[in-house]
């Protein structure tokens, strides 16, 4: 069993980051696009809380730009640990999606205080005990609350009519699969004998990919669901926490004008010299006239 | 049943999710009965069967019957072809980033409905709902965008079929959307479904060929090719502008004086040209304020450079772009230090952010919107004002693509609330505000019965916050004023007011920012808001 899941473990991980990478370098590469941003902006200085921006500053090209970046962070902090703009915007749905991000927050904390603990203890250190059960009880709070919010993000799916309207096979499926992934991971590690000393094994067997090491069924269970989760994840919405720095960072509040940024400014006259093949007869792109010229010629009448 | 994505394409001939008023979330009274209102027009039987009525009972876009099946597939075809220019870097470069961002990342949680003042006055019609629109275009493009598309469409249970039906209703219904972008201020994660509708007309425009005729050909096409989308050539704006100084001089006991093609000067005010003709006391207010302040100011007479208008931002990058290179080049000519938008929304938004990027090197001269150079004037001490003389309730709608897109949000209030003792705020405001329900040409486009439906629908929620705003006297003896400094906002509040008989029932009429400036100054003698509707 330990041989199949550290097998499912290194290719899950392998799919992750390499879908993960791809898609978001993908979005990252593609061309700078015309502005689009979108009020509030939180790093206006002393405008931000009302929506304000520098253009309400008269002749506004003349004076140094003032922003704020820690309002932008503390925008960013809320929105990522609170979430803010569904307690804002969908209070019904916050009371389960707050619970569920925290659970997977703390799921990644506890993942990263195994690894410090399989660490420590191949040391030797005697710290290791007491960060394998840090790990240990962070992580059961965290299927404890995953679990949580993944049912009644479920059950609004299933009762909401405004979310039973819309909901899809792949959305429902997405909760059913969390679910199980948070369950399965509550009732092994409150289950377990020893769940300190079985986790920090558990985790060194994946890290050395010992196949002969034993690890007990309910665990087992829950790690190949949860590697199987890792590698389906990137392939869905579910990686919107890369999208959402593009989202706000790129397109939001990327406010800056062009006379303020020469670096674009060149990106900006190579993208004017691609061909366009748009059909409609005023375009006239002629099928693969540079876009500068479309826009500077008229078609003929 | 619960009305699909995919049904979309699905019972052609029939209407996919038809609207009536009754279903309309109810108004406060006087206008709580829907039997005491004016109702919607039939679409005559000529006009039914000459064109394309498919969706919800209204028609928008006036797209005309195809001639016969082979007319249909052609057009199927090319919205293929379309979709997958509008993925491609080359053809879309433009807004192809928040695009593919928002269709690959909405995590369906509908957080961005009820923020959706269409949506939510319909009662939560399934088509209006902000993520309808963008579920189709991600099934279409999942299905026929991608390799693989239509195995895993089937697997998925998203099978939507690309045929005419959808194509046609997927058309009419991006006009059922202002672009408010209001619900994409509330998407946590940032996906944007006005920019999905915007992309969909883009497509629609810049590969078949459709978009509404009051945007296109009498909008943009004729504005490059006669100057104005009012068809108004260089003569006619000159002796109608010349006609307004005359007038509002007389009016006003002032001197009243347009500069024309003044080289060199400080500012260059593009008017949206609608003004000239609908709203003369605007621009008329422009130029006493403007020469008051000793501001050294210009109209361009060079065809385009007198009218702000730029319908492109509403459905074509390609018209947009001519647009607006087109505002520069004037202004260039001239020689002027800055372009200031006069009161129009969707001009400030075309002009001083989404065209940016597209003004490299000289042809970035700086804009600023008419608001900000007002505020510099009111409270530079150059005009006396007596306040008093504004002594009546006045509330500020703020146009989506000045405060929303833009973020200018305080220069106007300050104004107001020194020259307005009785200002009070609509609930939501600023940046939160709710489209007037003309957004993104809907305020101009008015065939068959789409007015009825941009009044009822559209505006509902914007009417409503009006009337509220105005609850402390809400007989018609007492006139109200509903500031709206954008001419797309005031050509759908005239119609709504009109619609609904505001001005006889609740005496609310609406106008400009410039006309409370004006009446507020002390060397005007005579009252310059007229209570009237206009
Ligand atoms: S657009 Fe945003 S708010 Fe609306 S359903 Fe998608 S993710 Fe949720
Ligand atoms: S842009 Fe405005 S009208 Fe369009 S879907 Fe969003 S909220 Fe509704």
């Amino acid at each position: 069993m330990s041989a199949v899941i550290i097998i499912v473990a290194y290719f899950s991980l392998a799919v992750f980051v390499i879908v993960a990478v791809y898609r978001t370098l993908r979005v990252a590469t593609l061309p700078v696009h015309l502005r689009w941003e979108l009020a509030p902006v939180p790093h206006e200085k002393g405008r931000s809380h009302y929506g304000g921006s520098y253009l309400e500053e008269y002749e506004w090209w003349k004076k140094p730009r003032s922003r704020s970046l820690i309002s932008e962070l503390i925008y960013m902090l809320q929105e990522i640990l609170l979430l803010r703009g569904v307690w804002e915007h969908h209070r019904r749905l916050w009371w389960f999606s707050l619970p569920f991000h925290t659970g997977i927050y703390l799921l990644i904390g506890a993942g990263a205080l195994l690894l410090v603990a399989a660490g420590l203890d191949w040391a030797g250190a005697a710290a290791a005990g007491v960060m394998a059960r840090a790990a240990v009880a962070v992580a059961l709070v965290g299927h404890l609350l995953g679990a949580l919010g993944a049912l009644g993000l479920l059950v609004r799916r299933l009762t909401d009519p405004r979310l039973v309207a819309v909901r899809t096979a792949g959305t429902l499926f997405n909760l059913v699969f969390l679910l199980a992934v948070f369950t399965t991971g509550a009732a092994a590690v409150a289950m377990a004998d020893r769940p300190a000393r079985r986790l920090v094994e558990c985790t060194q067997a994946v890290l050395t990919a010992d196949f002969s090491a034993a690890i007990p069924g309910l665990l087992a269970v829950h790690l190949l669901l949860a590697f199987l989760l890792l590698a389906y994840l990137p392939f869905t919405p579910m990686l919107h926490f890369v999208a959402k720095y593009f989202t706000y960072h790129r397109v939001r509040w990327d406010d800056d004008p062009l006379v303020a940024r020469p670096r674009l400014e060149g990106e900006v006259k190579e993208l004017l010299e691609q061909p366009v093949s748009w059909s409609a007869p005023h375009v006239a792109s002629g099928g693969g006239k540079r876009w500068i010229d479309i826009a500077r010629e008229l078609p003929e009448e | 049943m619960t009305l699909k994505v995919r049904d979309i394409s699905r019972r052609p001939g029939e209407l996919l999710d038809p609207i009536s008023p009754e279903e309309l979330v109810p108004l406060p009274p006087p206008y709580d009965k829907p039997e005491d209102q004016p109702g919607w027009k039939p679409i005559n039987p000529g006009s039914s069967e000459r064109l394309v009525c498919n969706l919800d009972g209204v028609v928008a876009t006036s797209l005309p019957q195809p001639k016969d099946p082979e007319e249909q597939r052609r057009y199927v075809d090319q919205f293929a072809a379309g979709l997958k220019k509008l993925l491609d870097k080359n053809n879309n470069w433009t807004f192809l980033q928040p695009l593919l961002l928002s269709l690959e990342y909405c995590v369906r949680c509908q957080t961005c409905n009820d923020a959706c003042p269409v949506f939510t006055a319909s009662g939560g019609k399934e088509i209006y709902r902000p993520t309808y629109r963008a579920e189709v275009l991600r099934a279409l493009v999942g299905k026929y965008a991608k390799p693989g598309g239509k195995l895993l469409a089937r697997l998925a249970g998203n099978d939507i079929e690309l045929n005419w039906t959808a194509i046609s209703r997927l058309y009419e219904l991006c006009y059922r959307c202002t672009l408010c972008r209001r619900c994409a201020q509330t998407c946590p994660i940032g996906v944007d479904n006005g920019l999905v509708t915007r992309e969909l007309r883009k497509l629609f425009s810049q590969e078949l060929g459709w978009a509404p005729k009051e945007l296109h050909e009498k909008g943009t096409v004729l504005q490059l090719r006669s100057g104005s989308s009012t068809g108004m050539n260089p003569l006619v704006v000159k002796d109608n502008v010349e006609f307004i100084d005359e007038d509002i001089g007389e009016e006003t006991g002032l001197a009243v004086h347009t500069p024309w093609d003044k080289e060199g000067a400080e500012v260059l005010l593009i008017h949206n040209a609608g003004e000239i003709l609908s709203w003369p006391e605007n621009p008329g207010a422009f130029a006493i304020i403007l020469n008051a302040a000793g501001i050294d100011w210009t109209l361009a007479s060079d065809e385009v450079g007198y009218d702000g208008v730029n319908y492109g931002l509403f459905y074509d990058d390609v018209q947009l772009a001519r647009i607006a290179l087109r505002h520069v080049q004037v202004a260039k000519k001239l020689k002027v230090k800055k372009i200031v938008m006069g009161e129009c929304g969707h001009q400030h938004k075309a002009m001083v952010t989404v065209s940016d990027r597209i003004l490299t090197g000289q042809m970035n001269i700086p804009r600023e919107s008419c608001l900000v150079l007002l505020e510099r004037i009111v409270f530079s001490g150059k005009i006396k004002f007596d306040p008093s003389k504004n002594d009546f309730p006045v509330t500020l709608h703020d146009p989506c693509n000045i405060v929303r897109n833009l973020g200018i949000v305080e220069p106007q209030r300050r104004i107001l609330r020194y020259l307005c003792p009785q200002f009070r705020e609509m609930e939501p405001h600023g940046v939160n505000n709710y489209c007037c329900g003309g957004g993104s040409g809907f305020a101009v486009m008015s065939g068959n019965n789409f007015t009825d439906w941009r009044v009822s629908v559209a505006s509902r929620l914007k009417f409503k916050q009006i009337l509220d705003a105005f609850a402390d006297q809400p007989g018609p003896e007492v006139k109200k004023y509903v500031c709206a400094p954008c001419s797309n906002c005031k050509g759908q509040l005239r119609d709504l007011f009109q619609y609904y008989g505001a001005l006889e029932k609740s005496g609310i009429t609406y106008g400009g920012l410039v006309e409370l400036i004006v009446n507020a100054m002390v060397d005007v003698k005579e009252p310059f808001i007229k209570w009237e509707m206009h």
